[in-house]
């Protein structure tokens, strides 16, 4: 891995005025900070226990243009991470590597190893269809396919076959919308187009559509940018109970967001993984100089 | 929806591939005459046709307006059944047409002599009939003309208007409407009017043994500075633009004049009126023969050619009070419609031109 | 420089005065816009008025009441298809006017009637052959002269007719034995070099055979190239070399597409010359393109969220084709498909080179049997030289423009229909 150069004199080059932290955890042999502007080595632990997901030396290439920088990160059971950063660091297209979905943008390339329950999803002969059933998706903007909220749903299920019959698939879509908290809104109006409900609506629509094929793992690409206030609570409230039976990967703008519903942060810059830690830690006590700046709001 | 809608492609997909295959079994067969040709032949041939199909248990042939050259190169093409049975023309076959026709196994042509067409100069009713003579024709219309001060040489054109040509013509600007020269109509009209015309000076008329291709030229150039307007290959056009227009003359076929006489008038040429004895008797100078010819190795092998000959070359069809003279044919005397239906019915070819 | 005179006082009087500029500048533009409105609606108006005030009476034609014997002495019962009708109907117009004997008085008689009266007595005989022998009434076409002539085709002036033919006439009128009807064989009939018993039913059935035969070829085949190219070829140097060659496709002058058909369909494949087949096969090169390109402009309309939806709940790529994309692209590909038909029905350029500009008197009856188009029958009744092939011209082109009309509405009905917002 690519590390820059540590040296004192960056912090005053850099000239800014920091606060010094004592971190009392790894790289104990530094007070404060752990790292400069310059040093773009990922402090804190990315690493836990028995991960769902393990990626390794992550890097992403559009067309010769280094992207994502070597990323290592795990994706623990049952926990919402998130990734946040400023725009265009990386971190949208290092979630979009987590279920392949780069493969779609030509001269897209991805080195390193991403592993789901210790299977290489980049191996060849992984397939993507049912990997993508596992690691579900939801997109920035609520995306509905044109149909009935019925067939939103019931969509995933049937291209997979997993519902037997008729009533399976009822109670299948049944339970999504539940899950997604939807159900007592639309139980009614199942044949309406799903773009007829509201934004927030439409965004937990989608949600459901993703639960609806029992995925592993949760990526969502800021499910909330779209939304007004009201409808993102009722998102970020259905996000902590999805916790419950899905890793959930969020990447997100607002760092109130990521306060509030994930429990391990991602900080992204310039296509580096440079802090990641516990939620609570990065917001009130970031190790690194970029994260502070970024969470105190001098950039990004 | 989306089952339907990969069927409904597999469905097309596979009609698609139907009709590619189908096209492939189709025999070289064929149940109807195949005519080709000059469309001044085309409106009597289709009413031929018609009455063919009408009257016998046969189809009615199907005729296609491709102009006299064009039908005789698809005609000499060959003698499978995908080249036309007949082919009509409003000037007879060329030499190199012939030859070609015979190096490529067409071997055995009948010709058939139908009937003249005369050519028209006619202007609006509105307007004094003109009386013009062919040589007022040619110097109204030449490229280059003889110097009018009698030396023999030519200039470009200096004619205005028709006053400037022959002093006993209105002094009306010269503005003829005439077919480009595509038209089978055009050629007539530059050899029998044009070519009429410039014989009248003895100096051009021993230029043709001299120097043909400088007498062609001559003859056959029409002025190009507005004088004489092309007009287009729909000679009722023409019609309509002389009804708007009564200072203008134009150029076309006679069966034209005869359907809108309440609208137009044909000028006098050489004192001539352009009416269908005149024509008939040869005594109108502007009027050419109109052809057709069989290929003698399809009879036999496309159903009804004979007898599409007989309905042809019949009197009630041809003859002077034929439905053909109805539509604007001028019958042939008696003695050559004799001969050319001999011809037909018995299918001699033409040994040579 | 100027910029010295503004201050923060004169700033907005400068404003003003702009705002001034600005508008009339708006008002020129607008009215412009309005005044070139204004003028195409005025040559659509004056191509619509002259089309239609030529063509209406087309679609109305003068019968005359005849009462013929059918003389059993000129019906050959062996051979009734060719037994003597027009000897019979002429025989029924000397017994009305006894007094005309000369033999060209006779033969203008003759001529005020039809020739389809005939047709139609010899098809009132096949099919009942117990009239022979009686005298049969029925209402019969006048000659197209006649017809024109009542419909006031020559003004005050009787045209070709001569003064025999209108004393005849006017004494039909007199008695009520002629009357205007709906011209229905204008829309039966095939063919005909008499104006009076000529129709568009052949005309139109060839146009829809060819239509038929681009539209099964040319719609599948341009969607699943619009479809591959859009969706599943790797854009590169062969794609833009494909894309550019669509386009230029699309650009080439019609009769080029005549000049191959005649070389490959006709020539190489040896199909038979004037038919709708090949007609529709020329057709579907020239309207390939035009499909391929509104596809694909359908295609790329379609938001990448809907791809992004698909493949992010586990679907291929050919699934996120065929069940989401394609069905939302397929409103833009049918308008597309609905203006290439359009423009194939009113296209002749290529169709001489392939032996499609021609005189067809039968019905066609399949995709080999010899036709012409609609817009060739409009072509060729125009430039025939009997007067009331004008008429009929309009009224084939009132017909054309129709199908026309109809065909656009579709398209705009579609994209109206299956119009979404995402």
């Amino acid at each position: 891995m690519n590390t820059a150069c540590y040296t004192p004199e960056s912090t005053i080059i850099a000239g800014v005025n920091v606060h010094l932290h004592d971190t009392g955890d790894v790289n104990e042999d530094v007070k404060g900070l752990v790292s400069s502007a310059e040093d773009y080595t990922t402090v804190g632990n990315p690493f836990v226990e028995s991960p769902r997901m393990k990626c390794r030396e992550v890097s992403v290439d559009y067309s010769g243009k280094r992207a994502v920088f070597g990323v290592s990160l795990d994706i623990a059971r049952n926990e919402v991470i998130a990734m946040i950063g400023p725009s265009g660091c990386g971190k949208s297209t290092f979630l979009r590597c987590l279920n392949r979905m780069n493969d779609t943008i030509p001269g897209c390339t991805v080195s390193g190893s991403i592993t789901l329950d210790g299977m290489d999803i980049y191996d060849r002969k992984v397939d993507v269809v049912p990997l993508r059933a596992m690691v579900g998706m939801v997109f920035q903007k609520p995306n509905p396919f044109p149909k009935s909220i019925y067939d939103n749903i019931a969509y995933g299920p049937r291209i997979h076959g997993l519902a037997g019959s008729r009533s399976e698939l009822d109670a299948l879509v049944e339970d999504s919308l539940r899950k997604a908290g939807l159900w007592d809104e639309v139980k009614d109006q199942l044949d309406k187009p799903g773009t007829m409900l509201s934004g927030g609506q439409q965004q937990r629509l989608c949600i459901a559509r993703t639960i609806a094929v029992s995925p592993e793992v949760i990526l969502m690409d800021e499910p909330c940018s779209a939304l007004d206030p009201i409808a993102t609570a009722r998102v970020e409230e259905l996000i902590e109970e999805l916790r419950d039976n899905y890793s959930i990967v969020i990447v997100t703008h607002s760092m109130q967001q990521a306060a509030r519903v994930s429990q391990r942060t991602a900080y992204f810059h310039m296509g580096w993984l440079v802090e990641v830690g516990e939620t609570d830690q990065i917001f009130t006590n970031p190790r690194h100089k970029l994260t502070e700046n970024y969470i105190t709001g001098r950039f990004g | 929806m989306f089952h339907t809608l990969s069927r409904l492609f597999c469905l097309s997909v596979a009609v698609t591939g139907l009709l590619s295959w189908s096209q492939f079994s189709f025999a070289a067969e064929r149940d109807y005459i195949s005519i080709v040709g000059s469309s001044t032949v085309y409106p009597f041939a289709t009413v031929v046709a018609e009455t063919f199909g009408r009257t016998t248990h046969f189809k009615t042939p199907k005729i296609e307006s491709t102009g006299s050259g064009g039908g005789l190169k698809l005609f000499c093409e060959g003698v499978s059944l995908n080249t036309p049975d007949i082919t009509n023309a409003s000037r007879r076959i060329k030499k190199s047409e012939f030859d070609r026709c015979r190096a490529n196994g067409v071997k055995e042509i009948v010709e058939v002599k139908i009937g003249y067409d005369g050519i028209v100069i006619a202007n609006s009713i509105k307007a004094p009939r003109m009386k013009l003579t062919r040589r007022d024709i040619f110097l109204a219309l030449a490229k280059n003309v003889p110097d009018p001060s009698g030396a023999e040489r030519l200039v470009p054109n200096p004619y205005r208007t028709w006053k400037d040509v022959n002093p006993s013509l209105p002094a009306e600007k010269i503005e003829v409407l005439g077919p480009p020269p595509t038209s089978g109509t055009r050629d007539a009209f530059v050899e029998l009017a044009m070519e009429g015309g410039a014989k009248t000076f003895p100096w051009i008329k021993t230029m043709k043994k001299k120097n043909k291709h400088h007498y062609k030229e001559i003859c056959h150039t029409l002025r190009e500075d507005g004088a004489y307007i092309e007009a287009g290959e729909n000679d009722n056009l023409i019609v309509q633009k002389l009804e708007a227009n009564p200072h203008r003359l134009g150029i076309f076929g006679f069966s034209f004049l005869d359907q809108n006489s309440d609208m137009i008038q044909g000028s006098l040429v050489d004192g001539v009126a352009p009416e269908f004895e005149a024509i008939a008797d040869g005594s109108y100078p502007i009027s050419r023969p109109l052809f057709f010819y069989v290929k003698k190795a399809h009879v036999g092998k496309v159903p009804g050619i004979p007898e599409y000959l007989r309905e042809f070359t019949a009197e009630k069809t041809w003859g002077p009070d034929g439905y053909l003279a109805d539509r604007g044919l001028i019958p042939m005397p008696d003695r050559e419609r004799e001969k050319f239906r001999h011809d037909a019915l018995n299918l001699v070819p033409l040994e040579g031109i | 420089m100027n910029s010295t005179r503004i201050t923060e006082k004169n700033t907005s009087e400068l404003v003003r005065k702009g705002l001034k500029r600005r508008y009339r500048a708006e008002r020129r533009f607008r009215f412009m816009g309005i005044a070139a409105l204004c003028i195409s609606v005025l040559f659509l108006v004056i191509l619509f008025g002259s089309i239609i005030s030529k063509g209406y009476s087309a679609f109305f034609q003068w019968k005359v009441r005849l009462n013929v014997f059918v003389d059993p002495a000129r019906m050959d019962v062996d051979n009734l298809a060719s037994a003597d009708y027009a000897g019979a109907v002429k025989a029924a117009l000397r017994r009305e006017f006894p007094e005309i004997r000369k033999r060209r008085e006779k033969r203008l008689l003759y001529r005020i009637v039809s020739i389809g009266a005939s047709y139609q007595l010899r098809d009132m005989v096949m099919r009942d052959s117990s009239i022979i022998g009686s005298t049969v009434s029925f209402w019969a076409p006048l000659d197209d002269d006649v017809d024109i002539y009542l419909k006031g085709a020559y003004g005050k002036g009787s045209g070709r007719l001569k003064p025999l033919q209108v004393r005849i006439i006017e004494k039909f009128r007199q008695e009520g034995r002629i009357k205007k009807v709906f011209n229905t064989t204008f829309f039966t009939a095939g063919d005909s070099r008499d104006p009076e018993l000529a129709g568009i039913r052949g005309a139109v059935t060839g146009s829809f055979y060819t239509l038929l035969v681009t539209l099964l070829l040319s719609f599948p085949i341009g969607v699943a190239a619009a479809v591959y190219l859009e969706e599943f070829a790797r854009p590169g140097r062969w794609s833009d070399i494909i894309e550019v060659n669509i386009n230029n496709l699309a650009a080439v002058p019609s009769i080029i597409f005549g000049l191959l058909g005649l070389a490959i369909f006709l020539n190489l494949f040896g199909l038979p010359r004037s038919s709708t087949l090949v007609g529709g096969l020329v057709l579907t090169l020239m309207t390939l393109p035009t499909i391929i390109i509104a596809s694909r402009a359908a295609l790329k309309s379609v938001p990448p969220s809907i791809r992004e939806a698909a493949l992010g709940v586990g679907a291929s790529r050919m699934q996120t084709v065929f069940h989401h994309v394609l069905p939302l692209a397929l409103p833009g590909m049918l308008t597309g498909t609905i203006i290439g038909m359009a423009q194939a029905l009113g296209e002749t350029a290529p169709l001489p080179m392939i032996g499609m500009v021609a005189f067809v008197a039968d019905i066609p009856h399949g995709m080999t049997d010899p036709s012409a188009v609609l817009p060739v029958q409009i072509y060729l009744w125009a430039d025939s030289p009997e007067r009331a092939f004008v008429e009929k011209t309009s009224g084939a082109i009132m017909v054309l423009l129709a199908f026309l009309m109809a065909m656009n509405g579709t398209a705009v009905y579609l994209r109206k229909k299956f119009e979404r917002k995402w």
